[in-house]
């Protein structure tokens, strides 16, 4: 019997071992074929039962043994790759992860090195194409939508919820914990875990939100929120009363799971409040609050459940229903509970058909503000220059220059208050007194510039208006990058030196020609976030850089590496500045290779110290921002870098932005598969100029997020969620 | 549509926070000047605690354990005293404990060989912090997270029926930084000491409020208890309707979402066996002092408040374990109050710089100075038995981070106040032969009364001498 026929039967078993959990464990046709691959390659039957490893052979070897072998093969593998050593169809073909990487550096620029001669496009188009086809097995007309854990409502989004349901303002930024976050997000659903204490919360806060929103008759007038909730009065009768109780529970329910409610679970509910208000002094209202209590602390309503359309879908990856969909577009773009519109064209099955319309409605809607607030929150870090600390006095020191005096002062100072009021010496006492005020008269200026939490916040709404300005007046993504224009008041205006702004509200204002201002980078928000509580870094802001803007953030320093101030030990100069403390660690090669690609950027931002301000030096000598960036290009400044990122890097840029907000949006981290979504949507951004709508448009519109995984539970029970419609 | 969140996102500025610390100290202080704080015990708690040997001192009394986490590691020359036995001398760092000396030991020669980077590379500050009650190897990911049960919560499983709280879990870390944690580790490592099981970590509360209406009612003094109670009640009611809707949904719901369906289970269980303990040991006693306020501006206040709420609930015996984070490991913290405006991380990357040392033992030292205050707190107050509740109690001081310059994980700075009843030998400094701390772990489990756990996290046996 030859091997094949073994090699049929051996897929045959298990196709049919794994059938029954179909998608649930990662499982899909790509898994089995991999399987099939280390079966072919342990055996000695050769390279021709994978297409894939011919193509690979013929067509990309010899490319990569041209422009790679260098470093990563004929006995070189830096970096732990060494192409020349996949052999067979198993190594060449069953490591995705490793053409993921190989083909971000090779689209970003970063392989091969600058100064190495280069792939043509077509080349390197070809070896995309065969990444994608041939190891990561992708098919365009069906890409796997990947899988999504069920999600917990974060506690944005449970505030938002809660503020659309019952019109009450819940502080959940103070009653509930943090959530935690992964790849930058809050929206994760791995992540997003539920431990004891949290649940417990969430029924005291039901519990405090229905006392709070939900009004009891009283005697004679009605609360002015009566009618939200009870929008007929109560009838006489216990029969018509439990069929009022009804159906206003449904109804709450319904919009508090965010899809139709089967019966069962409305004369669960019915039942709870007649238990409550059968008892002698107990209204008929109070007894429907607690059930809502019972709804707001359900499973159903503090994790999004999705169900899959039954039909129109293909093969192995079903489209989500129509409820589901609306939930996941209410919650990318809304950070909240679907509302009535899109409820109802989810029961009317007309959501999908009317998808451009309602993502018209949708972004110019009020709400969408929160999707700008939550996505440049965390995309750009504007959440955090609400709460880093900064010490103003030491970042301006810097500026001026080390001063000896005040510095032994400043001990002396210490050394007193150490010593406790109590036991000083009267003249101790005197001298204490003496230096408190030398420092104000020194420090304490009113001009002195510090960051306020009027400045934070409008520093956060700068970020938030520039990028909402591009979304909804469907600007060029670009502009992001580089831009003539920013949104300022007249004390942000002041602390960026801009001045004929006056005022306390934001606005859009027009950038005098030589402002080094325009687009994210140089932003109030993004420029303190990336700083230390003394000092710039360029370190945080060439990663920050590289990881939200290009995308190619280099791998985490190796342990036990001491960071750059360590470097400055050998140096001569007292008070070497950040370059130089840069250079002196980029001379150890181990560090090189990353720094390398951070220094450069993070260096053109020095002109901006740690609270934001320009400034022209650093120790008293003049800041040089030049430089050149690892894919070669060079700058004199930072405006030049700019222009350089939104003009040479721009597609680098879209794939970054989309990622992170496709990230956002499915509330998973992205996988090898999602590269063709990925790659859609970025050709699609091109297409238009770089417009947001098609960003935006696109990740609705992708599988991703239009479709999942076959769930392995049986149709019959995803049936009961909805058969039964109230 | 409401902004809210500009308000609150920033919202640990409270101006009445200090005024009201300042109250509830006045309050805490008149409590601890009271002869008989016993009756602050429900009656029928000594006679059923008394029964069993679980967490109970040989006198009777609740034996309790805390650990608390500080980060970044210490300076170590100004760590460690010169000399270890009974006659050793304070070193600068520790200092502050010159009063408490006789009630407590400095344990050397603790490692934490999981939280060394092995193949995962960088990210030593999320290692440290994540296996520092876990004693496990973490997975290095930003959202499949996998690590341990912690220390606290195999504690709390075996003698948490005991208090109205299994365990109590406190932070003094308010905010999340967003964007990306340590080197590819989830923050959930980075920021969670307790961890209840391998894959939920146990979220701590930060909010002085929030901890004492949990644990004492919120409301006003004398209106409390009935607060408690209405809740358990109101509670009551939903639970069963809640627990139908978590099995149903994790009848329907694919395998791998099963598992989040398990932690509202979990959650829905804990509460049922709280509500019943409730039942059973009584509500606590009012401590009639003013509820504080929200989180206070200052950070030392914080602190402050959070060991004063963590000696109320041991004083109350609402809870016989404890775990209270100071600060997350890879704190940044910058302390503009005592003249070092520069992040704690930051400078704890000294290399020997000379002056960036001295800045870093001072925050040690800070640190030290609070812990040294709390113990003052705990051995003011009488326990049930005469002695005091520093005397009835274990309260681990450590770091799993040794020397932060290095990132090293051996030779932990570990302190472990109290006399566990009169179980330890306190008044000395020790130094263990390179050990993992897990074995101190599982010597105070022992004293716990779990004599069954065999081993835990990376344990090769018991401390034969603590």
């Amino acid at each position: 019997m030859s091997f094949r026929v073994h090699l049929q039967a051996a897929a045959r078993l298990f196709a049919a071992t794994v059938k029954p959990v179909w998608g649930a464990q990662a499982f899909g046709p790509r898994s089995l074929l991999a399987v099939l691959a280390l079966l072919a390659g342990s055996g000695r039957v050769a390279a021709d039962s994978a297409p894939g490893s011919a193509e690979f052979r013929a067509q990309i070897r010899p490319i990569l043994e041209t422009y790679c072998f260098d470093c990563h093969g004929d006995g070189a593998h830096k970096g732990n790759v060494a192409f020349d050593e996949l052999k067979t169809d198993q190594a060449i073909l069953g490591n995705p992860e490793l053409w993921w990487k190989a083909m971000k550096n090779l689209r970003a620029g970063m392989m091969p090195p600058a100064k190495k001669p280069r792939p043509s496009p077509e080349q390197e188009q070809a070896i995309a194409q065969w990444i994608k086809s041939a190891v990561f097995r992708v098919d365009p007309r069906n890409p796997d939508p990947g899988r999504v854990t069920v999600r917990r409502l974060n506690r944005v989004e449970y505030h938002n919820t809660i503020r659309d349901l019952m019109g009450i303002d819940y502080d959940t930024q103070t009653e509930f914990p943090p959530d935690d976050t992964g790849f930058g997000f809050d929206t994760i659903a791995d992540v997003l875990t539920l431990p004891p204490m949290l649940l417990e919360k969430y029924l005291d806060a039901a519990d405090k939100i229905v006392a709070q929103a939900v009004p009891e008759k009283k005697e004679g007038a009605k609360p002015k929120v009566y009618a939200r909730f009870f929008p007929r009065d109560v009838p006489a009768g216990s029969k018509a009363r439990r069929a009022y109780a009804r159906a206003i529970l449904g109804d709450f329910a319904r919009k508090a799971f965010r899809r139709p409610v089967d019966e069962k679970t409305v004369n669960r509910l019915a039942a709870l409040a007649e238990e409550i208000y059968e008892k002698p002094g107990k209204t008929v209202e109070l007894g429907i609050s607690q059930a809502m209590v019972a709804v707001l602390s359900s499973p159903r309503f503090l994790f999004r459940e999705e169900t899959t359309e039954e039909k129109g879908s293909d093969p192995g990856y079903p489209l989500v229903d129509e409820y589901s969909l609306a939930s996941r577009l209410s919650y990318f773009l809304w950070s909240t509970t679907p509302d009535e519109e899109l409820m109802r064209l989810a029961a009317e099955g007309q959501l999908r058909r009317n998808l451009p319309a309602q993502m018209e409605r949708m972004l110019k809607d009020k709400r969408s503000k929160d999707f700008v607030r939550n996505f440049t929150g965390q995309w750009l870090r504007a959440r955090d220059v609400e709460n880093i600390q900064i010490d103003s006095r030491a970042v301006l020191a810097r500026e001026r220059g080390a001063d000896p005096e005040m510095e032994k002062l400043r001990r002396r100072y210490r050394d007193l208050e150490e010593k406790g009021n109590d036991q000083l010496s009267k003249e101790e006492k005197q001298e204490k007194d003496d230096i408190a005020g030398t420092f104000f008269k020194r420090f304490g200026r009113p001009l002195r510039p510090s960051l306020s939490n009027e400045l934070r916040k409008d520093m956060r709404a700068e970020t938030e208006d520039v990028f909402g300005y591009v979304l909804h007046e469907d600007r060029s993504l670009l502009e992001l990058i580089d831009s003539d224009y920013t949104f300022l008041n007249e004390r942000l205006a002041h602390q960026y030196g801009i001045t004929n702004v006056t005022g306390d509200e934001m606005r859009r204002v027009t950038l005098p020609e030589d402002s080094p201002r325009g687009g994210v980078l140089t932003e109030g928000t993004v420029l303190v976030v990336t700083s230390n509580p003394t000092r710039t870094s360029p370190v945080k802001r060439g990663l920050f850089i590289l990881d939200s803007i290009l995308g190619t953030p280099p791998p985490p320093p190796p342990a036990n590496i001491p960071p750059l101030e360590d470097a400055a030990k050998g140096l001569t100069n007292d008070t070497p500045t950040l370059r130089e403390t840069l250079a002196a660690h980029r001379a150890n090669a181990l560090c090189a290779s990353c720094h390398n690609r951070m220094d450069p950027l993070g260096l053109a931002m020095e002109n901006f110290n740690a609270l934001g301000v320009w400034r022209a030096q650093e120790f008293k000598q003049p800041i040089a921002a030049a430089g050149t960036l690892l894919t070669g290009e060079s700058f004199s400044d930072f405006t030049q870098l700019k222009h350089i990122l939104a003009q040479k890097h721009a597609e680098d840029f879209y794939r970054t932005l989309t990622e992170k907000m496709l990230t956002y949006a499915l509330g998973r981290g992205l996988d090898y598969y999602d590269v063709e979504t990925v790659d859609q949507i970025v050709s699609r951004i091109e297409k238009s100029n770089g417009r947001a709508s098609a960003l935006l448009n696109g990740i609705v519109d992708s599988a991703a997020f239009q479709k999942c995984r076959q769930p392995s539970s049986h149709p019959a029970k995803l049936a009961t969620l909805t058969e039964n419609k109230s | 549509m409401t902004r809210k969140h500009n308000s609150i996102e920033g919202q640990a500025a409270q101006p009445q926070a200090s005024l009201n610390r300042r109250h509830f100290l006045r309050g805490l202080g008149a409590c601890v000047a009271l002869p008989a704080f016993a009756s602050l015990f429900p009656a029928r708690l000594m006679a059923a605690s008394s029964a069993g040997k679980l967490a109970v001192t040989a006198t009777g009394a609740p034996l309790r354990a805390a650990f608390l986490y500080f980060p970044n590691g210490a300076i170590p020359h100004a760590w460690w005293p010169k000399e270890p036995g009974t006659d050793f001398e304070l070193s600068r760092t520790l200092q502050p404990l010159e009063s408490c000396r006789k009630n407590l030991q400095i344990i050397g020669g603790l490692d934490d060989k999981s939280a060394q980077a092995g193949e995962d590379g960088a990210g030593d500050h999320a290692r440290a912090n994540g296996t520092f009650l876990t004693g496990v190897r973490l997975k290095k990911s930003a959202t499949d997270l996998r690590a341990g049960i912690s220390i606290d919560q195999v504690m709390a499983r075996e003698i948490g029926h005991l208090t109205r709280f299994p365990s109590l879990e406190l932070t003094c870390e308010t905010e999340r930084p967003s964007g990306i944690c340590d080197s590819g580790y989830s923050c959930a490592y980075q920021f969670n000491l307790s961890w209840n099981s391998p894959t939920t970590p146990m979220t701590a509360e930060s909010n002085p409020r929030l901890v004492f209406e949990r644990l004492f009612g919120a409301g006003p003094p004398g209106q409390r208890t009935e607060s408690l109670r209405l809740r358990r009640q109101e509670q009551r009611s939903i639970l069963d309707f809640v627990l139908q809707d978590a099995r149903a949904m994790q009848r329907r719901l694919d395998p791998g979402d099963k598992a989040k369906l398990d932690q509202y289970l979990t959650g829905v269980r804990a509460l049922e066996v709280r509500i019943h303990a409730a039942e059973k040991l009584g509500d606590p006693k009012d401590p009639m002092t003013p509820t504080p306020a929200g989180v206070p501006e200052k950070h030392e206040e914080h602190l402050n408040l959070m060991f004063d709420i963590l000696t109320l609930a041991f004083q109350t015996d609402s809870t016989r374990v404890a775990t209270l984070l100071l600060a997350h490991d890879g704190s940044n913290r910058s302390f503009s109050d005592i003249g070092i405006p520069e992040g704690h991380h930051d400078l704890s990357h000294h290399f020997n710089n000379e002056e960036k040392m001295r800045k870093v033992s001072d925050i040690d030292l800070w640190y030290v100075k609070q812990l040294a205050s709390f113990l003052r707190k705990l051995d003011q107050v009488r326990d049930t038995d005469g002695h005091s509740l520093l005397h009835n109690s274990m309260i681990v001081y450590g770091s799993g981070n040794a020397d932060g310059n290095a990132h090293s994980h051996v030779n932990l700075p570990i302190v472990l106040a109290g006399a566990g009843g009169g179980t330890l030998t306190t008044g000395r400094y020790i130094k263990q032969s390179s050990v993992p701390a897990s074995n101190l772990f599982l010597s105070m489990a022992d004293r716990m009364g779990l004599r069954n756990l065999p081993r835990f996290g990376e344990s090769t046996g018991r401390l034969s001498d603590v």
